[in-house]
């Protein structure tokens, strides 16, 4: 009876304590979970099979339309339409295409063709670029479904002429390797061994794996990524196209371009296969530039040579 | 009949007829037929109770004085180590956050940086190792710990290397300055948050760890129960000296039974003191220090990858998802900044959530405006200061609830068992 109460009373003081006992709050799990979420994994990219098929284009049409008044129902006439024309363009590549640091704005050679490109569409109008910045695995796709003309160091290659048409080539560039000063790396045989820095989805990183098994490749997403990479010490080399390198080495005075060829890497803008119209029209602009001397100015702001454009080839 | 009365015999003096009852006891010597033996006389009844009322009041002082000390180590251990380390990993981790926000927001805006911005840079830093240093000092051997202060140690001059790469290639106007400057902020992101992430988990575990054990109900519960016990036996011991004595009161044990009343209350109002001044220390103090430096540090991260997705110029498919997801964390419904709402009035100021929202708002509605809002940090940090004083005012009434205790509860005891002692031997004397 006795032993009964006493529970009881306990029971009493005890049941009002157990309730509001709480050693983890709910602030701390959220505060716990919402600070340790990790960051999404960064992407790179497979690489883009390189064999070569040809760089032949489609003519010209006999009198190029007059900047400003695009022939109805043509792919031009829709660019004229909606008053813009889209771009793909890369964001730090010295000289062909990169943001300057001091303005914001893109410039080089390749945010040149484009103006040219647009001001034969639209007549001198300022303002009439949208360009998007893309990496170089993100290019394949906006050529393909986004983007009017990609003008991003697109190498013309058989898979790529499959879904994708291209315009002449704009720029003969040469896949070469870029060391630093008192490299070791003086041939192709000597990147056995050697951890490499590549772009993930290029062209680059296809001839890499074929040409020099035995190197290591090290994947970037963003072509700057690699000088990065080489400046760091993470890698021995940089393998990427001539113009690439160019602009890279231009950034740091340690670093040479060594003169093994790996492959050829013909440039052309990339342009949407039902766009035939519009390739034709791009071809017919480059032929003007070549006769004008425009494209020779460009060469000499750009990379400081006096060579001329490469030589239109036609196919149809 | 009373047995206690007509069972009183002299050992040595039984009638010979029980002798075969005591030749039973003799081949089985044992603490039970000694207890039984006891039990059958008032003196061994008296002895009896005196060895009860002894072992009640030790079990009860063991039990009280353990409760006592164990929560009185974990409300100090709260206030004085686990609270300020709590503190000095949220600072690291906010401060390397922000940091990197400064640099991100600066590239962003392209040009030369403004001078206001560097400061800025370099106060997180200091700020950051700063509480690196006490972080390395006192976190100790921790399960992950000293990796986690190593990776921070190793990183944070790599992290602010690539910072001064960025800009030196920037000043020169060459594009891989934004390379260093993606470098350096996949560097902090990926490998020295996680680990300032680490330790502010250990720290935050550890603090709810002390809560817990200076909260729980379980030794409370204990220790009502056994003061319980201890005062019914002094009753009980009372109820049958009256019986046995026909003396109403016995003055030493009732005196007993006072101080071990009195002893008892004290005990349990200080322990349900210390525990609610600990719960409030964590609720109005240490959560709102949790839930307002997370929502700076999430800012900060949103506010980097904004500037970041500028800097790339649309290439990365990283930092737009990273933001997409500090977007869902932030923002209502389920959000942080509901968290920071329900606390606004209370614990947090309402213009503090307010605020924070709406620059939350104008940076979602577009995020390429972003700018590190100084303003904005320096009102969170008044919050953060806010909820720190609160909660080192409420974990010290938690620490004086049962300071004192420790001592005053053996010597209290021990003097209620040498009252009931003394009162027990009284009347065991009549018996000689």
């Amino acid at each position: 009876m006795r032993r009964a109460a006493a529970l009881l009373a306990l029971a009493l003081v005890a049941a009002p304590l157990a309730g509001c006992g709480s050693s983890s709050s709910r602030a701390e799990r959220v505060t716990l979970a919402d600070l340790n979420i990790r960051y999404p994994p960064a992407t790179t990219g497979s690489p883009a099979p390189a064999p070569l098929c040809g760089t032949a284009s489609l003519r010209p049409p006999a009198p190029m339309p007059t900047p400003g008044a695009m022939p109805v129902g043509s792919s031009m006439w829709q660019i004229q339409k909606r008053g813009y024309l889209n771009v793909g363009i890369a964001q730090d590549t010295e000289p062909l295409a990169f943001v300057s640091p001091v303005s914001g704005q893109p410039e080089g050679f390749e945010i040149d063709l484009a103006r040219q490109i647009a001001a034969a569409i639209f007549g001198n109008k300022p303002g009439d670029v949208h360009f998007h910045a893309l990496t170089s695995a993100q290019r394949d796709k906006a050529a393909q479904t986004a983007d009017d003309l990609v003008i991003d160091a697109v190498t013309i290659t058989c898979k790529r002429r499959k879904e994708e048409d291209f315009s002449n080539v704009y720029f003969d560039a040469k896949q070469q390797v870029l060391v630093p000063a008192g490299s070791q790396i003086h041939s192709v045989a000597d990147l056995a061994g050697h951890h490499i820095c590549v772009t993930g989805g290029s062209t680059s990183l296809y001839t890499l794996e074929h040409v020099a098994r035995r190197a290591h490749p090290y994947l970037v997403s963003q072509r700057s990524d690699c000088l990065v990479a080489l400046q760091e010490g993470l890698v021995d080399g940089i393998t990427s196209d001539s113009a690439i390198l160019f602009g890279l080495a231009k950034q740091d005075k340690y670093a040479k371009i060594i003169s093994p060829i790996l492959a050829d890497e013909p440039y052309g803008i990339a342009i949407r296969k039902k766009y035939s119209d519009l390739v034709r029209f791009v071809n017919g602009v480059f032929d003007e530039m070549r006769r004008n001397g425009a494209w020779r100015h460009l060469y000499s702001i750009w990379f400081s040579s006096s060579s001329g454009p490469p030589r239109p080839r036609y196919s149809g | 009949v009373s047995p206690a009365g007509s069972d009183y015999t002299v050992e040595g003096l039984q009638p010979v007829a029980t002798l075969p009852r005591t030749g039973a006891r003799v081949r089985m010597p044992s603490v039970l037929g000694w207890g039984r033996d006891r039990a059958t006389t008032t003196p061994g009844k008296l002895a009896l109770i005196s060895i009860l009322v002894i072992a009640g009041a030790v079990a009860f002082g063991v039990i009280a004085t353990v409760a006592v000390v164990t929560r009185g180590h974990a409300a100090r251990a709260a206030r004085s180590q686990t609270e300020p380390l709590l503190r000095d990993a949220v600072t690291l981790y906010t401060s390397l956050a922000d940091a990197n926000a400064q640099n991100t927001v600066t590239f962003h805006h392209g040009g030369l940086e403004p001078a206001g911005r560097r400061l800025q840079y370099v106060n997180d830093l200091n700020r950051a190792s700063d509480s690196l240093a006490t972080l390395a000092r006192k976190v100790g051997a921790a399960a992950g710990a000293p990796a986690a202060v190593r990776t921070v140690t190793q990183g944070m001059p790599v992290y602010a290397g690539y910072i001064e790469d960025a800009r030196a290639n920037n000043r020169q106007q060459f594009p891989v300055g934004a390379a260093y400057l993606r470098a350096a902020s996949s560097l902090l992101t990926r490998t020295i948050l996680p680990a300032a992430g680490r330790l502010y988990t250990i720290e935050a575990v550890r603090l709810g760890g002390d809560y817990g054990t200076g909260t729980a109900t379980g030794p409370l519960a204990v220790l009502v129960v056994v003061a319980v016990l201890a005062l019914g036996l002094l009753v009980w011991a009372q109820v049958f000296l009256a019986r046995v004595t026909r003396r109403v009161f016995n003055v030493p044990m009732l005196l007993a039974t006072l101080v071990l009343a009195g002893t008892s209350i004290w005990a349990v109002a200080g322990l349900l003191g210390e525990r609610s001044a600990l719960t409030r220390a964590q609720r109005d103090g240490s959560d709102p220090v949790q839930v307002v430096s997370a929502t700076s540090a999430l800012v900060s991260r949103a506010l980097t990858d904004a500037s970041l997705i500028a800097v790339n110029h649309g290439t990365d498919d990283v930092d737009p998802k990273d933001l997409i997801r500090m977007i869902h964390v932030l923002a209502p419904p389920a959000g942080l900044f509901v968290q920071l709402k329900s606390l606004a009035g209370g614990t947090v100021t309402t213009s503090a959530a307010d605020q924070l929202q709406s620059e939350f708002a104008t940076f979602r509605s577009d995020p390429s405006k972003a700018t590190p809002a100084e303003t904005l940090h320096a009102n969170l940090q008044t919050e953060i200061d806010a909820a720190h004083r609160r909660f080192v005012s409420a974990a010290a009434d938690a620490t004086s609830s049962v300071s004192g205790l420790s001592i005053a509860v053996p010597v209290l005891i021990a003097i209620a068992a040498a009252l009931a002692l003394l009162g027990l031997r009284q009347r065991l004397g009549e018996y000689r």
